[in-house]
């Protein structure tokens, strides 16, 4: 298991992600939108950031290189276009 | 016979030269602290109160005696049934947080009155630990009547000696800043900053609103104590004075250190009190409102007059200063089952009254607090864990507290490899107050680390009925169980 560190955007708190190699991308943000989801009502297109770069959602934690205590931030495909286009 | 005021100069002023011992033997840097001074540099020292014993043991004894007058008039347990619920719980925070602190305060006290610099700085520091003596015996007493009431009142004296949470993170600071600091660091950190500062909040500004929600009980005991608070405060000053004078960068090291620290406990005992746990009736301003009036001019006007400046991260304060307590206060209810008191959810009115008062940042919380809401309204009554966090929140290395500093568009969490670990911190500050000493706080566990190394279960239920010290009966839950005038089911 691989524990992350987990920020949804619109979340008030990060969470603890656990993680497998084989989990694909999607996975990890879909799980952590869910558990915010008393906060956070979830939302469809959300990217992984890792180090300011969107991780592609077909890519394992493995690929990724995800390593333990590594932060992941979750946004909206849509936001993460505007701040590259500014 | 000599006159008072003739008198108290010669029985304040008692230093000596000493002939077979070096003064640095009498007060070595570990206890007294630094910079390390012949006694000509405090020589000076002087406190506006210049009070006696004799002087001092009267006072308080009529203060004591005021205190269980009103006591035995309105501080029974039949009296708590009275007031709204979201205020008692104010009550529960204030009092599982404070009391026991402070105990540990009679210890920096103490520390000072034998390894201060000066004399009277030293007869100054003696009546502050009787002071801090009082300010735990009162609290426990009259809060041990209420456990009969209510269990959550348990945790007045149980707090500090659990491994809930918001305990460590206290005993993280409190740990440091009244226990283990030097006289010098002590002064400055609790008598400057701590006390002059932020204990107003607590001490004056709750008072205020107990006073506005009819608990004259709470009042009395606060002003009480904000009493002695504001006289022994009075250590802080002339100690920074000197301190600022031989070695500036120090003295703005520590204010700027104890500042952003004091300033994160306060967010959340004194913040959650003022704006959302007190009645919109009895509120008279917003936690910002008090924090602008009684932290941020108050001491910016006296750094300035010491020739110190502000924090480098003023503007992160500011920032927080609009954000850090909301970003907590939502945290903490959707975690509510791992603390000892009960939340209370924001209806339309409390919400229109923060929008008013935080129009910069509060709209970010309103998308939260729908959320929160419109799962109320598909859950029976009383059905907490419907309405809860299940994944476990994760911690600060510094402060300890949960990662909920920056704003909900941008947590500012930060992360920072050291010797082979990695580390997390809630905010820049943090992080800069951990480099600054890295070898004094690296080797603590936050709460994740604990469960990551098998010290603390990963289940959330077994995390907070093993770990945090809490059961059915006394961990939080909606203080109305979720039935509130204004909420509507969209099932029967």
């Amino acid at each position: 298991v691989i524990p992350l560190y987990g920020f949804l955007e619109g979340d008030t708190v990060g969470l603890l992600v656990l993680a497998s190699e084989e989990d694909s991308i999607e996975e990890l943000g879909r799980r952590l939108s869910a558990s915010a989801s008393v906060r956070v009502r979830p939302k469809r297109d959300l990217v992984v950031l890792h180090d300011g770069r969107v991780l592609p959602n077909g890519w394992t934690v493995r690929d990724a290189g995800l390593t333990a205590l590594d932060r992941i931030d979750v946004v909206s495909r849509a936001r993460e276009e505007r701040s590259h286009s500014s | 016979v000599l006159k008072r005021d003739d008198w108290l100069d010669l029985a304040r002023k008692l230093d000596w030269e000493f002939s077979y011992v070096s003064e640095d033997q009498v007060y070595p840097e570990v206890q007294s602290g630094r910079p390390s001074l012949p006694h000509a540099a405090w020589r000076d020292w002087d406190e506006p109160y210049r009070t006696s014993y004799g002087e001092y043991v009267a006072q308080q004894y009529t203060k004591d005696l005021s205190v269980f007058a009103v006591r035995e008039a309105v501080g029974k347990a039949d009296d708590l049934a009275r007031l709204p619920a979201g205020w008692i719980n104010a009550l529960k925070l204030h009092s599982a947080t404070l009391p026991l602190a402070e105990f540990a305060a009679v210890v920096g006290n103490l520390r000072a009155a034998r390894f201060g610099r000066d004399s009277a700085w030293r007869t100054m520091a003696t009546l502050g630990a009787l002071d801090e003596l009082r300010h735990t015996q009162i609290p426990l007493l009259l809060m041990h009547e209420l456990v009969r009431r209510d269990i959550q009142f348990d945790w007045t004296h149980k707090f500090y000696h659990s491994n809930n949470w918001v305990a460590i993170a206290a005993r993280h600071l409190t740990d440091e800043l009244l226990l283990t600091s030097s006289a010098i660091e002590f002064a400055i950190a609790t008598n400057f900053v701590f006390e002059t500062g932020f204990t107003n909040l607590q001490f004056i500004g709750l008072s205020a609103l107990a006073h506005g929600v009819g608990d004259a009980m709470f009042e009395k005991m606060v002003g009480s104590i904000q009493s002695d608070e504001a006289r022994h405060s009075q250590i802080g000053p002339p100690v920074l004075a000197v301190v600022a004078k031989h070695d500036r960068a120090y003295a703005q090291y520590l204010l700027d250190k104890w500042f952003w620290r004091s300033w994160l406990l306060f967010a959340i005992v004194t913040g959650f009190s003022m704006d959302y746990l007190t009645p919109i009736e009895g509120r008279s301003r917003s936690f910002k409102e008090f924090v602008e009036e009684w932290v941020i001019d108050q001491y910016l006007r006296t750094i300035e007059d010491y020739g110190l400046e502000r924090p480098w991260y003023w503007d992160i304060f500011l920032e927080s200063l609009d954000h850090y307590h909301h970003m907590v206060y939502a945290s903490a209810y959707t975690y509510r089952a791992s603390v000892w008191f009960d939340f209370v959810l924001p209806g339309p009115r409390e919400r229109a009254w923060l929008q008013q008062k935080y129009p910069r940042s509060w709209g970010a919380f309103e998308p939260i607090w729908d959320s929160i809401t419109e799962r109320w309204r598909e859950t029976a009554p009383g059905n907490d864990f419907a309405v809860h966090g299940t994944a476990i929140v994760t911690f600060c290395d510094l402060c300890q507290l949960v990662l909920s500093n920056g704003t909900p568009q941008k947590n500012s969490a930060t992360t920072l490899d050291r010797e082979g670990r990695r580390y997390i911190f809630c905010s820049a500050p943090c992080r800069w107050i951990f480099e600054k000493e890295p070898e004094r706080y690296a080797n603590h566990k936050d709460v994740v680390k604990r469960v990551l190394a098998g010290e603390a279960p990963a289940n959330l239920i077994a995390l907070v009925r093993r770990y945090f010290g809490l059961d059915y009966d006394s961990w939080g839950k909606d203080a109305y169980r979720g039935v509130y005038p204004w909420l509507a089911r969209s099932k029967p």
